[in-house]
């Protein structure tokens, strides 16, 4: 059992505590993505786990060893770093035996191992090189490769894709997925991209401001957000957000807001909310755009459509605040320009509280 | 290309300006050389007489004959050796892992440690006290006194510890990830990662033991283990004093200008020799391409 626990985790440097009380449970063989805006904590909580940071308060336990006070060696996980920190004076074959020559594996084992890991990982061709003359996708690989090569419990990525380009960072990304398939070893990953996230992460954990605002999997944190932040942080482009009121709309509540209202799916928790101040959130997605605005739909003004190829964006004012609507351009392009409302499908608004940010309609919607 | 124009006259100027003022300060600091070596090949008459200012006059190797035949020459040479070699490898073997330490965010009592160091740049004890220190401490008179007491220079060691203060603290932990403990981080991570530092510091150490004179002239009686340098103190002031060597001046092959500056020749050979050697690491540094940059 290979798997990792956080229990009350804290971080405090001095007196400012940064990271407030994380409790995760990473299942042996699972892929964990920490995502989350900048400056939230997720690289401090992934240092406590690598043991580069002392843990302030909490127990860590990986494959059921309480490993608060051990060193980072002895806790058997291995990370990749953002800036990939290769030893400059090494060639690609050193680099990625410096761990097993310092553990003084034989040079039988060493020599098998370095094969093996340039081989899944491509890297046969440039074992001689140093990393100065290497690319950063090669860089990249060569990074991984100095983690894989332990064979350790857990592996950690700090931000691993951040410093290659987009083209080069999606192929990565399919690359480590395919590796995690292959090695299948317990990995905990660090971003703050939430397309990284979606498509690495067997379960996402999303992070704000040191504390952990949910965790599930891509499509329960997609469709069910607990709370309006993350709501608003996972999907590009984001969750549209509209301050309104909950009123009761004789057959079941509805959302009411200046320049239109919705009806709502009738769960008796915003039937029971009327009169409350609510957020509701609706995905660009999963509104359906209308040129002759009638009753059940919301009527607003295009302002500018951006045609991506197979989708197109319709940016719109709603009152005076932005929507927007993604809507596929197959035998649709024409109608697009005279857009002027949209419908949603009452299951598929998010509702939430407006004082606390918490979701009020549940889980409207299975993944 | 005729009317291809980068620079304006201004630049133009400014460049010529520079060349000259370069090409002045070149000259300037090679003259020395030329003129003391002129002199160990000129005659003592011509030397005495002041008729050296660019090339041999009445060309002879008679100064080169007086001094290498001479066992002192041949001792006080072989322990500058000694001091240079013994003392920049107990300078390193110090500073390193000293600059290391002081680098490391993780030292306790960091701050003041680091103002001991710099406080030992702008003040010291003194000829006497220091004199004292070293007579207490029984290491008058002897090699390892010299190597031992000049071991640490608190700007080499700052200089040093601000090199791996700039390394990226990412190196260290990569390192521990792998399984390094603090000595294996220092000697196989940041030890060649700072090869042009460590060489310049060495450089520097090099360079003053193997012009060191003072100290030396100070803490040294015995004759068979003072450096070349105080050697050719005592060159100078025996024959500038001999009375046989004025008197036989105006028709001798050689005088003590001549068989000084021969002396400064032979001293200078070996830095020329090793320099080459350690300029490759000045060039540039290593650290391109470990990290993103
Ligand atoms: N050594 C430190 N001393 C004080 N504050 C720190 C230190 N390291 C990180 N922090 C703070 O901790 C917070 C979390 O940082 P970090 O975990 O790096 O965020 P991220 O989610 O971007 O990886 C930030 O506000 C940062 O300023
Ligand atoms: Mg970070």
């Amino acid at each position: 059992m290979s798997g990792v626990k956080l229990d009350s985790i804290v971080k405090a440097y001095g007196a400012l505590q940064v990271v407030h009380g994380i409790d995760l449970n990473v299942n042996e063989k699972e892929f964990v993505v920490l995502v989350g805006p900048s400056g939230c904590g997720k690289s401090t909580t992934l240092r406590m786990i690598a043991g580069l940071e002392e843990i302030s308060d909490g127990q860590l336990t990986i494959d059921g060893r309480v490993m608060n006070r051990v060193a980072p060696k002895d806790r058997d996980v291995a990370m990749v770093f953002q800036n990939y920190a290769l030893y400059p004076h090494l060639n690609v074959a050193d680099n990625i035996a410096f761990g097993l020559r310092i553990r003084k594996e034989s040079a039988k084992t060493i020599d098998a191992s370095i094969e093996e890991v340039g081989n899944i990982l491509g890297l046969t061709e440039y074992m001689d090189r140093r990393p100065a003359d290497l690319s950063g996708g090669q860089r990249q690989r060569v990074a991984m490769g100095r983690a894989i090569v332990r064979r350790p419990k857990v592996f950690l990525f700090d931000e691993p894709l951040s410093n290659l380009d987009a083209k080069l960072r999606t192929q990565m990304r399919a690359e480590i997925k395919r590796l995690h398939k292959r090695l299948g070893a317990t990995s905990i990953y660090v971003t703050h991209d939430q397309v990284e996230a979606m498509t690495l992460a067997d379960r996402i954990v999303v992070m704000n401001d040191g504390r952990i605002e949910q965790i599930g999997t891509p499509m329960e944190l997609f469709l069910n957000p607990a709370n309006a932040f993350v709501a608003g942080f996972l999907g590009a482009p984001p969750m549209n957000q509209i301050t309104a009121t909950i009123a009761d709309g004789g057959n079941g509540p509805v959302a009411e807001f200046p320049g239109g209202s919705l009806a709502l799916a009738p769960l008796p928790d915003l039937q029971n909310a009327v009169g409350k101040s609510v957020i509701v959130g609706i995905r660009p997605e999963y509104a359906q755009t209308v040129t002759e605005p009638g009753p059940g739909s919301v009527s607003c003004d295009l302002d500018l459509v951006e045609t991506l190829g197979s989708e197109a964006l319709l940016h719109m004012s709603l009152g005076n605040k932005p929507f927007v609507i993604r809507t596929e351009t197959l035998g649709n392009i024409a109608r697009l320009n005279s857009v002027n409302g949209f419908t949603a499908d009452p299951e598929l608004i998010k509702v939430f509280d407006a004082d606390t940010g918490l979701a009020l309609s549940g889980q409207t919607r299975a993944a | 290309m005729a009317n291809m124009n980068l620079y304006s006259r201004g630049d133009k100027t400014f460049v010529i300006i520079n060349m000259v003022l370069i090409g002045i300060f070149t000259l300037s600091t090679l003259y020395p050389f030329v003129y003391i070596t002129a002199m160990s090949f000129s005659s003592g008459f011509a030397a005495t007489a002041g008729k050296v200012v660019l090339t041999p006059v009445q060309a002879t190797a008679e100064a080169y004959n007086y001094i290498l035949s001479d066992r002192m020459f041949w001792v006080s040479y072989g322990n500058t050796f000694i001091y240079t070699i013994g003392g920049t490898l107990m300078s390193l073997a110090f500073l390193i892992p000293g600059a290391y330490a002081l680098s490391r965010p993780q030292l306790y009592g960091r701050r003041f440690w680091n103002l001991i160091v710099a406080f030992t740049m702008w003040f010291n004890a003194g000829l006497i006290p220091f004199f004292l220190n070293m007579r207490d401490l029984g290491l008058l008179d002897s090699y390892f006194g010299i190597i031992i007491g000049f071991a640490v220079n608190g700007f080499n060691l700052i200089l040093l510890r601000n090199f791996f203060e700039g390394v990226p603290s990412s190196f260290e932990e990569a390192a521990r990830m792998d399984g390094a403990n603090d000595f294996q981080v220092l000697w196989k991570v940041y030890v060649p990662l700072a090869k042009p530092a460590i060489a310049t510091v060495a450089l520097f150490c090099m360079v003053a033991r193997w012009n060191g004179f003072f100290w030396a002239m100070v803490l040294l009686q015995d004759e068979d283990k003072i450096p070349l340098q105080v050697y050719l103190r005592h060159t100078i002031a025996t024959l500038s004093d001999d009375p046989e060597f004025t008197a036989t001046q105006l028709n001798a092959s050689y005088s003590f200008e001549t068989v000084s500056a021969a002396i400064i020749v032979c001293s200078i050979i070996p830095v020329l020799i090793i320099y080459p050697f350690i300029q490759k690491y000045f060039e540039k540094g290593i650290l391109l391409g470990g990290v993103k940059e």
